[in-house]
């Protein structure tokens, strides 16, 4: 139709989607173009992921077409879209840990034909020689034959980049990378390989970026798609908009002004925890710091520098071998998650679906688990003030659905975060709390949710230890900063004081 | 245009501090990997030296060859098991398969009850009957989705009870054809026939676990079924040879059994489960699957083996035997499982 026909990798024609009654996807059109990289956000329950399973075959639309390469095609099943040159890069990654690289590239669906087995015997040699060929391609350098799990985050994902790009394509046309979130679990060195690895894509094909990180999709995208309730709110050139209009775009109000909660350490008064010396062999070692009430410590560090560890043994769920460590000015003894609790500590882990929640277990009762406050009496449970003290928390946070009694299995990643939180400031106690990673894979207003609980918790007079996900994060929030290498702390800023940039914290991380 | 450009102003030190931070991480867990098999190799060496010292008969030629020999079953079902267990699954039917299968063999052999000789082929219906009781297994679990373990509990009875049918009221059967009887204890190349044999299949199924499509499959399946299935592997049908394939290599062990036994008997495998599984576990293999190898388990099988056999020589008394090598196994197992369980915790 129009005169770029030619280098349009993929166009979406008035797509339609429906679930009963949710109409999930409305009149959706857009082209992607050769050597592309579109940005595509969207809070979650936008249409996003619908729209990304349509593209990958796993869902077929009501209506509307698909052209990819300008053929018209039709998508039964994953194996179709792969071969139709669409790879996917799921946010969960999807790859063997116990096998090596080459064999994962291998395994995936439409790219194996040309390592398939003779007899069901494997050709090694053939096998990594591919593999290296495909890495090279996206130029990493990892060797083959090195075990995923042995593997970085960064590197796994580079594999899976791979596996994507081992679409078919031999009909011609260039390939489509769907990259799925695929910073959220990254560190903020991770992510400068990564952003310079989809600079790298642009050169053979094109790469649909979704995140929830606004500052990654304007560095890395030529254009950005918005989407709001199942439509595309804009479509837009990335030099044409900033980061507060596509905030603006995606939840449909402004962002509210970032504010710190800050509060100077009383005189005379007590830290609310403090760590004295603390080690644990080969993970970290000789910690020392201490967080007054209503303050915030950040801690930051690369994979490896012992902060997640530090924040286990922190909440008692890692054991260390020496130091001490004081909550309240007294010394703890022989701790464990359970005296910890009991000591006004909270903790939000980083794997909120494993260890943060119990699925299958309702909203209500989860967040009731810990401190059910007014909803239990002794040792019964209140079914109906457990109730309001859900719906309570419901309203503040705003959790969507609103419905309590569903299984918090069901909620999306942000609106679960929002009642893992409130679980532990349902505690009138809270003196401590320790979050790893708590806007961890939220989108923005979400995040923003959490962020304000956050600070809300601060101004309580909780004292709260936070392994953030960015730089930025911790310069934001943080009242100090406290930086990890190789599990020692490397150095440490008052932000009342110092005002270090990202890159003076990044160098004292290696 | 505008966009590479910026990207070009990036400061170049992000990037050499991620690839340092990559390299660090690379290199950590490279000593971890051989780290568990040697272990089990000092533990074998001080087991050894410990037993020798308690008793001089325990470092005799001899002895050594009767250990090989005593292993070689085990051996033989702890390559079929560690491929069930690398797949998330268990086999308990072990010995029931071994009992159904012996009794087969016993029949279509030369025996004291008369019958046709039906020379090689007594083999091969044996290994057949375990084969399809190993399909049977294999397609009720994957299938109908019960749990391995109920199944193959299910399993070890049936074949049990097809052994008891065989074995029937008449007299005991028992082969009559001295070749047979005598072969697995004789010496070739100053190691038992039997444990060659066992050696071979050892072998054999570490090539097969790495070098072809069923072996990978299999240990991705017990990596993350889900992800299997969403890559487009032939999860079932995979898991279903997995079982065919460890019900052939119990219907050899029980021939053999048989064969060293010299008559039929439908409990001729006693015995074999209960050090078999330990040892696959023991030999590295996770009961989660996705972990472990064949090699792990026969070195897992010859500590095992050579504990009971030093135990014997040390002079424990009979009637402690059974509980001293309980107790053992658990310890055993413990010492495993004793790394990981920071890792367990996490999992709950």
């Amino acid at each position: 139709m129009t005169k770029n026909n030619e280098q349009a990798v993929l166009r979406l024609s008035n797509i339609d989607k429906s679930f009963g009654a949710n109409h999930a996807l409305k009149n959706i059109s857009i082209q992607i173009n050769k050597g592309e990289v579109i940005g595509l956000i969207g809070e979650n329950g936008a249409g996003k992921s619908t729209l990304l399973k349509i593209l990958t075959g796993i869902y077929q639309p009501d209506s509307g077409t698909i052209e990819v390469n300008g053929r018209q095609s039709k998508f039964r099943g994953p194996r179709d879209a792969a071969g139709a040159g669409i790879g996917v890069v799921h946010q969960e990654q999807s790859l063997f840990t116990n096998l090596t690289v080459a064999e994962n590239i291998a395994m995936s669906g439409a790219g194996g034909a040309e390592v398939k087995a003779r007899f069901g015997i494997y050709n090694w040699r053939k096998i990594n020689k591919s593999a290296a060929e495909t890495l090279s391609i996206i130029g990493s350098q990892l060797d083959p034959r090195t075990v995923v799990g042995d593997l970085s985050f960064v590197d796994r994902q580079m594999v899976e980049i791979a596996r994507a790009i081992r679409v078919d394509t031999s009909k011609g046309g260039s390939p489509l990378v769907i990259l799925d979130e695929p910073t959220s679990v990254l560190e903020r060195g991770e992510t400068a390989i990564l952003e310079r690895e989809i600079r790298k894509l642009k050169d053979f094909g094109s790469v649909i970026f979704v995140s929830h990180r606004l500052d990654e999709i304007m560095r890395n995208c030529d254009r950005i798609i918005v989407m709001r309730s199942g439509e595309v709110v804009a479509d837009r050139a990335t030099e044409t908009v900033t980061e507060d209009e596509l905030f603006k775009l995606m939840v449909g109000h402004e962002a509210h002004a970032k504010v710190k909660s800050h509060h100077d350490i009383a005189k005379n008064s007590q830290p609310a925890v403090e760590i004295r010396g603390l080690g644990r062999k080969g993970k970290f070692s000789n910690v020392s710091f201490s967080v007054h009430p209503g303050r915030l410590t950040a801690i930051v560090g690369s994979t490896g520098s012992g902060r997640e560890e530090l924040s286990r043994a922190i909440f008692g769920a890692e054991k260390f071998d020496e130091g001490r460590i004081l909550i309240g000015g007294r010394e703890v003894k022989s701790w464990q998650i359970a005296k910890a609790v009991k000591s006004g500590i909270g903790y939000v882990p980083a794997e909120r679906k494993v260890e943060g929640m119990v699925g299958g277990f309702s909203a209500a009762e989860n967040l009731t688990l810990t401190h059910p406050g007014k909803a239990a009496l002794g040792p019964f449970v209140n079914p109906l003030a457990r109730s309001k003290v859900a719906q309570g928390w419901f309203d503040t946070l705003d959790v969507r659905p609103n419905d309590i009694g569903q299984d918090l299995g069901r909620f999306s990643g942000g609106n679960q975060q929002k009642v893992v939180m409130a679980k532990w400031l349902n505690s009138p106690e809270l003196n401590v709390l320790v979050l790893d990673h708590p806007l961890r894979g939220l989108d923005p207003g979400a995040a923003q949710t959490v962020n304000e609980q956050i600070k809300l918790a601060c101004d309580n007079g909780a004292a709260v230890i936070l392994l953030s996900d960015t730089l930025e994060e911790a310069l934001e929030m943080g009242d100090e900063i406290l930086v990890m290498r190789d599990g020692v702390v490397s150095a440490s800023f008052d932000l009342a004081t110092d005002n270090p940039s990202t890159l003076d914290l990044l160098e004292r991380m290696v | 245009m505008a966009n590479s450009q910026a990207s070009a102003l990036e400061p170049v030190n992000v990037d050499t501090v991620a690839i340092r931070i990559r390299e660090k991480n690379i290199k950590t867990s490279f000593i971890a990997r051989y780290a568990e098999p040697l272990a089990l190799l000092g533990a074998l060496a001080v087991l050894a030296l410990i037993f020798s010292l308690l008793n001089p008969r325990f470092a005799t030629i001899g002895n050594l060859q009767n250990i090989l020999n005593q292993a070689s079953l085990p051996l033989i079902i702890g390559v079929g098991a560690t491929f069930v267990i690398l797949i998330g699954s268990i086999d308990l039917s072990v010995e029931g398969v071994m009992g159904a299968s012996g009794l087969a063999f016993v029949l279509m052999s030369a025996n004291s009850r008369g019958g046709t000789d039906f020379g090689v082929w007594a083999f091969v219906v044996a290994i057949a009957l375990g084969l399809v009781l190993g399909l049977i297994s294999g397609v009720i679990y994957t299938k109908v989705k019960v749990p391995s373990f109920i199944v193959t509990l299910g399993m070890w009875y049936v074949g049990l009870g097809i052994a008891t049918i065989l074995f029937g009221t008449d007299t005991v059967p028992s082969l009559t054809n001295s070749e047979l009887t005598t072969w697995g204890a004789q010496i070739t190349q100053a190691l038992p026939n039997v444990f060659w044999l066992a050696a071979a299949i050892v072998i054999a199924g570490a090539l097969i676990l790495r070098f072809t499509r069923f072996g990978r499959v299999a240990l991705s399946i017990g990596n993350n079924e889900d992800i299997a299935r969403a890559n487009g592997l032939k999860v079932s049908n995979n898991k279903i040879l997995v079982f065919v394939f460890a019900g052939g290599l119990s219907a050899i062990a029980g021939v053999i059994a048989t064969m060293q036994l010299g008559m039929a008997s439908a409990t001729v495998g006693a015995g074999n489960l209960f050090l078999t599984i330990p040892a696959v576990v023991i030999g590295g293999t996770s009961l989660g699957g996705g972990k472990g190898g064949v090699f792990g388990t026969a070195i897992g099988v010859i500590l095992l083996t050579t504990l009971n056999n030093g135990l014997i020589l040390s002079g424990v008394s009979p009637n402690f035997q059974s509980a001293v090598s309980g107790a053992i196994l658990v310890l055993a197992i413990v010492a495993t499982a004793w790394s990981q369980r920071d890792r367990l915790r996490i999992s709950k």
